[in-house]
């Protein structure tokens, strides 16, 4: 199944053509660029180099979040867009199992974190089975000094990834980072997630499929501080 | 032999608005899509730029979908998409913008990047007038106040603007100091209309010499009146607060385009943005361009405020004129009148 995966939650803009768990092509850009100008451009460059044709994909998966706020909408609404003109379907795909996909060996926990700003982190806890990724904690959010604390409670190997570079992991023989070059997301693994998922019969409407927020704007939040004071 | 008909598709998202709609041959109004989020931000005293981009992506494409259904029009048909790129609030614009290109790039149609001040501007050809260009604008808004000429459908040239607060701001500001609802314009119309508009004398910047407006001096002076009136414990009348700051700033802008026809010689001038929908404003300045020789055209009610429908017109003159953007179209949150 031809399938186009997009990432735009963090600062990498990442996306991949597949088929049958091939990768056929892949471009990945981090330095730093705006999404809404290099996601487009990019996605042309992909085509024309593949000679592969628009209309011949079969399915579009984007990463749904938690994010960027702004990079997660760029993506969606890219993904909606060309999913409705193309009349093909659309999924999205939590970007915490992407980043969990980089690291498919079985036994070690994988704590995929990404930065929710003011010093908090999004995480989820997983672990693969024979080829399976299974939830081992849904997703929260959590000051990044909580965060040793919650992974050493599980006493096993575990393993970080995503925008964990500002974390400070103290010396501890089952806490490690993923290597630089394999922390995050990419969207081969959006579009294997999204092809995994569709076959189950996951697929999403592209009108009116929200990113994965987690929390209310800040506008909303102090305002329900303000109510419950009343 | 007639010339083929031309479909423009346009997407608008500026602001607190998700809009779409479907027009023919630049003047011909297939569909008028619009998703208000008003509502949604009058609890907040305001715009909150974070809640509009969320309901921008939850209504982008239903909304889209409708302009389409509406207007009858396949997206083969459609032969150009246009989009607001700016001004307007980044994160707001960019969920409209993401959505166009990546029609257009799905479906290899032209994309057509759009300044929503320009829009405005054309919302005025759909007013049944049979308007030509040239003629004068004086644009109005919450983010700009501007006198310029459309000399013809791609040239503009701007003859002043504000050099601080823009009309509709300080409307928004002076509603809100007065705690009146979100959005503060038509409020202060409303009160005004009960209101007497001699009943206080608040300064006229008339900046002489230029065509360029400043209305933050006229706002500072209606919130110290108010300030004083409430210190020395007098009750506020605020329907004449309102007449009387309304029918300053409702003169300055008379005055000033009152000049630019006279120096211009133009013969019609055109309103456009939010505030063009102050009646008000409009008789106002219809009877001020008749001591002068001139026609005012404005948009009919529902594209005064902001719609898809100015966007798709306004593209559709830059499809004709060979205009076409390329897939690195960013958002340009302050995007100003005439700039590519
Ligand atoms: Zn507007």
């Amino acid at each position: 199944m031809l399938t186009l995966g997009i990432d735009t939650a963090t600062k990498v803009c990442t996306i991949a053509l597949i088929d049958k768990e091939k990768i056929l092509a892949a471009y990945e850009i981090n330095m730093g660029m705006t999404h809404s100008e290099g996601l487009v451009p990019q996605m042309d460059q992909l085509f024309q180099r593949t000679g592969i044709a628009k209309k011949d994909l079969e399915l579009i998966a984007v990463s749904r979040g938690p994010g960027s706020f702004t990079g997660l909408r760029i993506g969606l609404a890219t993904a909606e867009a060309m999913a409705y003109g193309l009349q093909i379907p659309m999924i999205a795909v939590s970007t915490l199992e992407v980043l969990a996909y980089n690291l498919p060996v079985d036994n070690i926990l994988l704590a995929p974190v990404l930065d929710a700003q003011k010093g908090n982190y999004y995480v989820a806890l997983y672990e693969w089975h024979k080829g399976e990724l299974q939830e081992v904690a849904p997703v929260t959010i959590m000051p990044g000094k909580e965060l040793y604390g919650f992974l050493e409670q599980y006493n096993k190997e575990t393993v970080l990834l995503g925008e964990c570079d500002k974390l400070i992991i103290p010396e501890n023989e089952n806490i490690s980072l993923a290597p630089l070059w394999n922390r995050l997301p990419r969207g081969s693994a959006v579009a294997l997630l999204g092809e995994k998922l569709h076959k189950a019969g996951g697929d999403m409407d592209y009108f009116g499929t929200e990113p994965f927020y987690i929390r209310k704007s800040e506008a909303e939040e102090l305002w329900d501080k303000k109510q419950q004071k009343k | 032999m007639t010339e083929k008909d031309v479909y423009i598709l346009g997407i608008e998202s500026s602001c607190d608005e998700t809009a779409a709609s479907v027009v023919k041959n630049g003047r011909e109004v297939l569909s008028n899509v619009i998703s208000t989020q008003i509502p949604i931000h009058r609890k907040f005293g305001g715009v909150v730029p974070e809640i509009a981009s969320r309901k921008h992506i939850e209504h982008i494409m239903p909304v889209m979908n409708k302009a389409l259904t509406d207007a009858h029009v396949t997206l083969d048909q459609v032969d150009a998409i246009a989009v607001t790129y700016g001004p307007g609030l980044v994160g707001a614009l960019l969920v409209g913008l993401s959505a166009a290109k990546a029609l257009a790039f799905a479906l290899d149609k032209p994309l057509i990047g759009v300044n929503h001040l320009e829009g405005h501007v054309f919302a005025n050809f759909l007013s049944g007038e049979n308007l030509e260009p040239p003629f004068l604008a004086l644009v109005v808004s919450g983010g700009h106040t501007s006198l310029l000429i459309v000399e013809d459908y791609n040239t503009f040239k701007l003859l002043g603007q504000t050099r601080d607060d823009a009309a509709g701001e300080a409307f928004d500001k002076i509603a809100r100091f007065m705690g009146l609802p979100y959005p503060g314009g038509p409020e202060i119309e409303k009160l005004a209309a009960t209101g007497n508009p001699d009943s206080i004398e608040f300064p006229k910047p008339m900046l002489p010499g230029t065509f360029d407006f400043s209305f933050s001096g006229l706002k500072s002076a209606v919130i110290n009146y108010i300030h004083g009136m409430e210190q020395r414990g007098e009750t506020i009348n605020k329907a004449d607060v309102a007449a009387s700051f309304q029918k300053t700033i409702v003169a300055v802008l008379v005055e000033k385009s009152k000049q630019a026809i006279k120096e211009t010689g133009l013969k019609e001038i055109v309103l456009a943005g939010g505030v063009s929908a102050n009646k008000n404003l409009q008789d106002a300045l219809a009877k001020g361009a008749a001591t002068v020789g001139a026609k005012l055209v404005h948009p009919t009610k529902i594209l005064c405020t902001d719609n898809a429908v100015m966007i798709a017109t306004r593209g559709y003159y830059m499809f004709k004129h060979g205009d076409r953007s390329a897939y690195t179209l960013n958002a340009e949150p302050a995007l100003k009148l005439g700039e590519k």
